[in-house]
């Protein structure tokens, strides 16, 4: 057998327009993450409601989870046209395929997250008079997102690898710039092995930045960005620690109203 | 209905004179609360007046803590009557005092009345500062300063002003339950609910947290405490009430721990004691 000799400096050569690949995948799936953290608990809430609606959402939640991102992006793209005449561009086939998956996974991710939080603190606010929007907010969500951060990471990890289905509609992702690169080249193997390359260190930098923020979500937050970050934050406490600690030690008076 | 004793200091004036009955801030008249087919309370009655410290005793089980959940309505009563600072929020009465009370809210409510819980619940995302400044920005519209300011002088008040940036896991248990007092005591209240506040402490640090609620008794604060620290309750209940199976078997005044009339509650303080 006589194979065609390896030829890896077609890597370097390539890597313009892989990197400008990754580029158009990560912000296919970055922008299809921000959806899905929307849609996604949204379909959490109404999931654990005791309305009719969260039948509604386990059905999506439950067909979603299951549907290859593949098709996905061709009922979106090829389906949706067809049959409404709505004609999206690849970009935007895409962040739609990618959401419409992403954020039932998203759902369950929220519903376990959000179960974990002790609903101790849930009552702590309303007993404390705040309103049941701020508690979500300012109570639940922040607990619950610091415990879903991790899963996250993982799902935002595994859109940016299902971006590489969406050289089937022509989208110029990383496996669509390999398929070109290796038509005119006929070196899969080594073009291949570099995609692969690319995906993993983007998965590795994903990584590296859900763990930044995980530290500044962690309590107390961690860190050489969170220091900077709070760094106004703990001036101001500490002269205002400084200035009560002046002052005599104050008991329980009534109340000074 | 129960039998108050006046704390000497506020009542004393109008007890002697008979000028007026002092108006309870909290009023319940036959509350009742089930869990599915099971009643937890059958019908409670209680009152309690200004300024009054209120002591709920009773075997575990026995409906202490639905009582006061109910009071701030994190339980919705199945029936009966809950009257707070003069605002009905369960079943209307048809007689006496608080007949045809306006309906009030819960959030009405939960701004007159505070709670410190067993857990102490203080958020854990938050530094000790933050959680006294997250529901005075919210409920009472403080400005950050404002509101950074009051909750450094509540800190103080605890004794905690030192560790007003530490977070809830930096600090020991009773340190926690001492931010969760100052947090409640912020917005003003005119009830404090304690339900058991040092059950879950070890035991070298349940009595800072006694101290602290001494204080708060000794500020005049309309109190209703869950515990069973009897040497706490026999020092500050004006009022105690022995609940066993969701009633009330007795009620008594500062004598009740020395001469409890019902056996069931002569066993209980036995068996704490
Ligand atoms: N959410 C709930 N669902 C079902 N049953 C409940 C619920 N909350 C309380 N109960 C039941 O109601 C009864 C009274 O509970 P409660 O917590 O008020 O008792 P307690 O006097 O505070 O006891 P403890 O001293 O153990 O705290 C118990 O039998 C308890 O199992
Ligand atoms: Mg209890």
């Amino acid at each position: 057998m006589d194979g065609p000799t390896l030829d890896w400096s077609l890597v370097w050569d390539s890597r313009q327009l892989l990197l400008d690949g990754l580029v158009v995948a990560v912000q296919v799936s970055a922008t299809a993450l921000a959806l899905s953290v929307a849609l996604g608990l949204v379909l959490a809430l109404l999931r654990t409601s005791s309305t009719p609606l969260s039948w509604i959402a386990a059905g999506y939640i439950n067909i979603f989870r299951g549907v290859p991102a593949l098709v996905s992006v061709i009922w979106v793209y090829f389906g949706v046209s067809l049959a409404f005449g709505l004609t999206f561009t690849v970009f935007q086939a895409g962040v739609i395929a990618l959401t419409l998956l992403y954020s039932a996974f998203l759902a369950e991710i929220f519903r376990s997250a959000l179960s974990a939080v002790p609903p101790g603190l849930k009552e702590a606010g309303q007993a404390l008079g705040l309103h049941p929007s701020r508690v979500f907010f300012s109570v639940t969500l922040p607990q619950a997102g610091k415990i879903a951060l991790p899963n996250i990471g993982s799902m935002f990890i595994g859109m940016v690898k299902d971006t590489s289905t969406f050289t089937v509609i022509g989208l110029l992702e990383v496996v669509r710039v390999t398929q070109n690169l290796v038509s005119t080249t006929f070196q899969p193997f080594v073009l291949y092995t570099a995609a692969a390359a690319i995906y993993v260190l983007a998965a590795f930098v994903i990584d590296f930045g859900f763990r930044l923020v995980e530290n500044l979500m962690t309590s107390p937050p961690q860190g050489r960005l969170a220091r900077a970050l709070r760094a106004r934050k703990r001036a101001r406490v500490e002269r205002l620690i400084a200035a009560h600690s002046r002052e005599p030690d104050e008991p329980l008076t009534p109340a000074a109203v | 209905m129960t039998t108050v004793t006046e704390p000497e200091s506020v009542a004393a004036p109008f007890a002697a004179s008979g000028v007026g009955r002092r108006v309870p801030i909290v009023s319940i008249e036959g509350l009742r609360k089930s869990f599915g087919s099971v009643e937890v309370l059958s019908g409670i009655d209680l009152d309690v007046h200004p300024g009054e410290h209120v002591v709920l005793l009773g075997p575990s089980g026995s409906g202490k803590s639905t009582v006061l959940r109910s009071i701030n309505l994190l339980e919705r009563p199945s029936a009966g009557s809950l009257v707070v600072d003069g605002r009905e929020h369960a079943t209307p009465r048809s007689s006496g005092l608080f007949a045809g009370a306006p309906r009030g809210t819960a959030l009405q409510l939960r701004r007159t009345v505070g709670m410190v819980f067993q857990q102490f619940n203080l958020f854990g995302h938050l530094s000790a500062l933050d959680n006294i400044v997250l529901p005075l920005r919210s409920v009472r519209r403080m400005s950050r300063r404002d509101a950074e300011e009051r909750a450094a002088v509540e800190l103080r008040r605890v004794g905690l002003i030192a560790r007003a940036g530490h977070y809830p896991n930096q600090l020991s248990g009773g340190q926690q339950q001492r931010v969760a007092i100052a947090r409640a005591l912020a917005l003003d209240p005119q009830v404090m609910l304690f339900d058991e506040p040092t059950s879950a402490l070890d035991p070298e640090l349940v009595g800072e947290v006694l101290r602290t609620m001494r204080l708060v008794a000794e500020t005049g604060m309309t109190m209703i405490v869950v515990t069973h620290e009897i040497g706490f309750a026999r020092e500050v209940g004006d009022l105690n009430v022995f609940l066993e199976h969701g009633k009330v078997v007795e009620t008594g005044g500062r004598e009740f721990y020395d001469e409890c009339r019902s056996q069931r509650a002569r066993d209980f303080l036995q068996a704490v004691r």
